[in-house]
């Protein structure tokens, strides 16, 4: 989960990281109470914003009305601007960057520092985080004076890496990024754009296609989207639930997956588990498919197997007799993929419909 | 032999009273590991299963000195916390289960691990299992654990599901395993594949490994590195999920919390063309790595 920059802003103000002076708007009749020159910022999480025409500056009033009109319900990168953030333009000496982010190779935080930042930035200087020691300023200095900033700028530059470091560990994200930070004529600095990422994720990622899919498992979930495009299916989501978890996950996750139109089939896939309660997910299941309406007529194509596999197995089968719903229902005997192609194959028609049980 | 665990192991749970700390237990006595101890801060005294609580691992240990494993699973704002309790007090293997757990807290709990040498597996695992010897964790519990069977495959999964799967797919052409281990797919990893198959190498029960991996961080591009540094020459074949995910926005979070769509390095272009340079197969299904596993094992002999 990515936050917007305004919500990126308000964190860094919050640890002490000077920002510039800013409002968000979100309709054309708000007033604005900052000083020109001004920059428009439309608020989307893309990152090559500046490129697609996301950011504007503007120096006089007629300006600001004509841009904030041209951004406002734009598409950037498909995503929507519903947010402006404007903010006073820095009148800037130099641009830097900084981060923090982890390296999966090295198994620890990073550090990377550029005395040239910007939006066009390539490389930076990278430092690992001694975690036992943890990150003390001596190290930060000599990080600044290794990556040639000027020796003026060690010392305020080191004390808003120190703040954004803390940003970094108490808030417990993946990515902490300003991009640029402005010096100005005098001396001061200010973070400019500030990305912060969770590194969480939603529990449904929208795709283009029309066969809906509620997967199981992180890594079974990626092999069967992968057999599904293989099969020559369009997949209509990505969506995944893993662990043990309770129905009501199931449940939210089935209303929200088939919530979409111009479904044409809908595939529950999963690997062997060995701990995943197989009944109470399936259970969830149903449950959320009870709260489609209209009540889908397209095929159900579910492979599962694990724990309480034969229970759950009987409880679709007669859910889906006393109803009506086509359901086609595989063990582990059935191979995973192998399902896809059925899937597949029922949702574009090419076989005709029998249900198995 | 098999890796890492083998019926000398004897285990200490430290979050023993929780649903799943209590349902592990269970199953791990139930397959014959030998669980000596588990640990609840303020529930020293009791027993589950008929192991011991106690409130300390220290205490643990004074009790128990023949413990030389850790299962983890207790709420992921306390695993740092619990991790390095183990780590102090020396215990040599360390196996994390809980997921969602910070990677600033795994950064910790890794710089303190190598510090002691000691092996962290995890976070995010779902266990290890050398069958029909010892598990240790989630992995193959009661209703499955006979598709785990003893053989010479040593397999090493990012995921935690896939690693029965891989179980059934290998069993049905009369493959069995040394040793499964579940790494997770954490962005921070206690121990990633090449840390594995160092140990699979010297292995003799082990002829040939199966790696499952997927799209996001650095495991599969160092294990490729190492395979062709190293000349390591038990065959290995992988199957690399996602793909799929080119047709995602890249950054988007999968599964994994590690599980990252990346439109360059990491993503699966690149890892499946690093790792084919090295001369490991690439299975495009599960069912193809049994296939691949008979035509590599041909050659090698």
């Amino acid at each position: 989960m990515k936050l917007y920059e305004f919500e990126g802003a308000d964190l860094m103000e919050k640890y002490r990281i000077p920002v510039p002076k800013r409002q968000l708007i979100s309709s054309l009749k708000e007033n604005i109470s900052i000083p020109f020159p001004l920059v428009v910022k439309a608020q989307v999480l893309s990152g090559d914003r500046k490129k697609a025409g996301g950011i504007i500056f503007v120096d006089k009033p007629t300006a600001l009305a004509s841009a904030l009109k041209n951004l406002l319900g734009k598409k950037i990168s498909n995503e929507k601007v519903e947010k402006i953030l404007i903010e006073e333009k820095v009148k800037a000496v130099a641009e830097y960057y900084v981060s923090f982010s982890f390296s999966g190779a090295l198994r620890a935080p990073v550090l990377a520092i550029s005395s040239k930042g910007g939006s066009g930035i390539s490389d930076a200087f990278t430092f690992q985080i001694n975690m036992i020691a943890g990150l003390e300023s001596f190290f930060v200095r000599q990080a600044l004076s290794e990556a040639k900033f000027p020796s003026k700028d060690i010392n305020p530059v080191s004390e808003i890496i120190m703040n954004l470091w803390k940003l970094f560990t108490e808030e417990k994200v993946v990515l902490a990024e300003i991009n640029p930070l402005l010096k100005t004529s005098s001396g001061s600095f200010f973070a400019c754009d500030a990305k912060v990422d969770y590194g969480k994720r939603r529990s449904v990622e929208s795709m283009d296609g029309d066969i809906a899919v509620i997967a199981s498992g992180g890594g079974a979930s990626l092999i069967n989207i992968d057999a599904l495009l293989l099969a020559g299916g369009r997949p209509a989501n990505y969506a995944e639930y893993s662990g043990n978890p309770k129905k009501e996950i199931v449940e939210k996750m089935t209303q929200e997956v088939l919530a979409k139109p111009g479904i044409k089939a809908c595939w529950v896939v999963g690997g062997t588990a060995s701990f995943t309660d197989i009944y109470e997910t399936m259970n969830g299941f149903l449950e959320g498919l009870k709260k489609i309406s209209p009540k889908p007529d397209f095929p159900f194509v579910i492979r599962r197997d694990g724990p309480r596999t034969k229970e759950a197995q009987k409880l679709l089968a007669d859910f889906a007799k006393k109803e009506g719903y086509k359901f086609f229902i595989f063990g582990s005997e059935t191979p995973m993929v192998e399902t896809a192609q059925t899937v597949v194959d029922l949702a574009y028609g090419k076989k005709p419909l029998k249900a198995k049980k | 032999m098999p890796i890492l665990i083998d019926k000398k192991t004897k285990v200490l749970i430290q979050g023993i009273t929780g649903t799943e700390g209590a349902r592990a237990c269970k199953e791990m006595l139930e397959y014959g590991t030998k669980v000596l101890a588990g640990v609840r801060p303020g529930a020293g005294g009791e027993s589950i299963e008929g192991v011991p609580v106690y409130d300390t691992v220290k205490e643990a240990l004074k009790h128990h000195q023949k413990i030389n494993t850790s299962l983890i699973i207790v709420p992921a704002k306390n695993v740092k916390d619990a991790a390095l309790e183990a780590i102090f007090a020396g215990i040599p293997l360390i196996n994390i289960l809980t997921e969602y757990v910070p990677p600033i807290d795994s950064s910790i709990i890794v710089a303190w691990a190598k510090e002691f040498n000691v092996r962290v597996i995890g976070c995010s695992s779902i266990g290890i299992i050398s069958p029909p010897l010892c598990k240790v964790g989630s992995i193959g519990s009661a209703e499955i654990r006979h598709m785990f069977k003893k053989g010479s495959i040593g397999v090493i999964s990012k995921s935690g599901g896939m690693t029965a799967e891989l179980a059934v797919v290998l069993g049905k052409y009369g493959f069995g395993e040394s040793t499964v281990v579940g790494i997770g797919a954490d962005t921070v990893p206690g121990s990633d594949f090449v840390d594995m198959v160092k140990l699979f190498e010297k292995d003799k029960q082990t002829k040939a490994i199966v790696v499952f991996g997927e799209v996001g961080g650095a495991g599969e591009e160092l294990l490729s590195e190492y395979v062709k540094k190293n000349k390591v020459k038990k065959p290995i074949v992988a199957l690399i999920g996602g793909k799929f995910t080119h047709m995602l926005p890249s950054g988007t979070v999968l599964g994994h919390a590690g599980a990252i769509v990346s439109h360059g390095k990491g993503g699966y272009d690149s890892k499946v063309k690093a790792l084919k340079k090295s001369g490991i197969s690439i299975a495009s299904t599960p069912e193809e790595v049994p296939i691949l596993l008979k035509k590599k094992l041909l050659k090698n002999k």
